[in-house]
């Protein structure tokens, strides 16, 4: 090579990638190895650079306090209930937005905008203030049902395109050769909208397992899910293991999901449901 | 764009009466619960702030008392501008770094670009909660920074953890990915020819980025603005978490009327305010996804 195409090439080479992709890497990935280290640290005294002594005993000491195990159950319960609710309510109403013509259908669609064009944490107070004079302040189901609101918009916004995006060809097909409704719906349009409903259902579920405002407003003290003791490990400086340790433990849910997702949705896809 | 579904069913030749009712019938639940748990507290919490009991206890009538307090109370007040400082400065930090980053990555592909669009998308799977206390394991008081700063012979930082910028690192950095994944989806509107030509006539990176590329993401700008404002101005988790005591953002404010000094109704005034400061932002959103999905639609 002469220099000059070195120096082409050296020119080619992406510099602003690269150090973008590094700082982004400290910035962004570096606090989580941080707490990744925390949570096999048995010993790290202030300032060495890593943990003197590495080990699992806090892993033991987390799993083993009963509070832990509750707050998972909790939001367990919760996070089924409210997506198998959410998906009852939800599902038939896509069906009905993408295939049926009723009067009122596009306000009706629009309406569950409202969710996201309010502050939502000003939002829950005026629904925490009803729910104080119907008593569900405290509750497990009051907690259901203001997590549930938070799923209608993706609940039906997404299994609606889904369900528009099935091919009707397939469909009239399967009519002409003499298949009711029932068996139409069930052999031919469920199967081809079934991936973008499981991603609705599996982004409601991942959703609901990490809300944090609607749980803490109407469940306290009552009802405790993950993050909320998550909210008490940190803000009375435990053992500052325990708080990586359910660091950890809590991401499993998120973790498995950016797996599926990264197969289901694009940014693109993404970027023009948020409205860009 | 109701006339043209409906024109749609009759030029199909169905008068399809079975599938008004049937549709009706099937969206009536999600649309009950949108009324009642969204539109009727909301409209509640404005009417029930504006007829308030009078002084011996009896006979509701019309009153700004409740807001006359909040807008004369000291602390109150304090709170509100917290939060709007919090906000404007969150979002013009987040988009200063997401407009160029989101430029880069509509013009370039490879290896190193790949790794930036996953690394800005990466914050959407870490929840806030596991943010919060990575925040404060890295710049708290003995956190990583100073552990590093230590081993090189550094002062200690003034950690941001429990000051006003604790919460603005915490946004910017949780709000970074759907910022850049809406400028993105806007950008992709932006021909690489026209930026090659207008690179060609000589145009300047700054030339080329006001005449060209800013007209048409401009409305993307708007819109990511939009709903991070939104997500800001009532947060909760990071400024309950990450910021001050006092004076503190609307999230946390709300939070503590309601449920510590158990004054329902100058929450609800709180919220009312938050709402009406936010008004022309969810205004915009929300007309600007329904103009999005008209134009999809066709």
């Amino acid at each position: 090579m002469s220099t000059a195409d070195l120096r082409l090439a050296w020119r080619d080479v992406d510099w602003t990638g690269i150090v973008l992709a590094a700082v982004m890497a400290v910035v962004i990935i570096g606090p989580l190895v941080v707490v990744g280290l925390w949570a096999f640290a048995e010993v790290w005294r202030f300032p060495s650079l890593l943990p003197q002594e590495w080990g699992l005993r806090y892993w033991g000491m987390t799993l083993g306090r009963a509070d832990v195990w509750a707050a998972l159950s909790v939001s367990l319960q919760l996070s089924f209930v409210v997506t198998l609710l959410s998906a009852l309510i939800c599902l038939p109403a896509a069906y009905a937005f993408a295939r049926l013509d009723f009067p009122g259908r596009d306000v009706l669609f629009l309406s569950f905008l409202t969710i996201q064009a309010f502050p939502r944490f000003g939002l829950l107070i005026s629904i925490a203030t009803i729910f104080l004079t119907l008593g569900l302040v405290g509750t497990f189901w009051g907690v259901v049902l203001i997590q549930l609101v938070n799923t209608l918009m993706f609940m039906i916004w997404i299994p609606t395109a889904a369900f528009q995006n099935v091919d009707r060809r397939l469909e009239e097909a399967a009519r002409d050769v003499g298949a009711g409704p029932i068996r139409v719906f069930w052999s031919v349009t469920l199967p081809q909208a079934f991936p973008a409903i499981a991603a609705a259902i599996l982004l409601t579920f991942v959703g609901t397992f990490y809300e944090t405002e609607g749980a803490w407003l109407i469940g306290a003290p009552h009802v405790r899910t993950m993050p909320i003791l998550m909210i008490s490990f940190i803000n009375n400086q435990l053992v500052v293991q325990l708080g990586a340790v359910l660091s950890l433990m809590l991401w499993v849910p998120s973790f498995l999901f950016l797996l599926m997702a990264r197969r289901w949705m694009g940014p693109e896809a993404l970027g023009r449901g948020l409205g860009g | 764009m109701t006339d043209t579904a409906t024109s749609g069913g009759a030029a199909t030749g169905r008068p399809d009466a079975s599938g008004r009712v049937t549709g009706l019938i099937l969206v009536a639940l999600p649309v009950a619960m949108v009324m009642t748990m969204i539109v009727w507290p909301i409209g509640l919490a404005i009417l029930d702030t504006l007829w308030l009991p009078g002084p011996d206890g009896t006979g509701a009538r019309f009153s700004v008392a409740s807001y006359r307090f909040f807008f004369s109370d000291g602390y109150s007040l304090g709170n509100l501008w917290i939060t709007i400082w919090t906000t404007a400065v969150s979002t013009a930090i987040l988009m200063a770094i997401a407009i160029p980053l989101s430029i880069y990555l509509r013009f370039r592909t490879g290896r190193a670009a790949a790794v930036v669009q996953a690394l800005a998308i990466f914050p959407l799977f870490v929840p806030s909660i596991i943010l919060a206390y990575a925040f404060v394991r890295v710049l708290g008081p003995n956190g990583m920074v100073d552990i590093i700063l230590a081993n090189i012979g550094l002062p200690r930082i003034r950690s941001p953890y429990l000051t006003v910028w604790g919460p603005v690192i915490g946004f910017v950095w949780d709000n970074l990915p759907l910022t850049v994944v809406i400028l993105l989806a806007g950008l992709s509107g932006v021909s690489t020819q026209a930026v090659e030509a207008a690179r060609d006539v000589g145009a300047g990176r700054i030339a080329t980025f006001r005449h060209i590329i800013l007209p048409r993401i401009g409305p993307s700008i708007l819109v990511a603005a939009s709903f991070v404002v939104l997500g800001l101005f009532s947060a909760f988790t990071f400024p309950y978490l990450l910021g001050p005591a006092a004076p503190e953002m609307m999230g946390p404010f709300m939070q503590r009327t309601f449920g510590d000094v158990l004054d329902p109704v100058q929450a609800r005034t709180q919220a009312v305010v938050t709402f009406l400061f936010c008004a022309a932002f969810g205004w915009f959103y929300v007309r600007s996804i329904a103009a999005n999905r008209r134009r999809m639609a066709r």
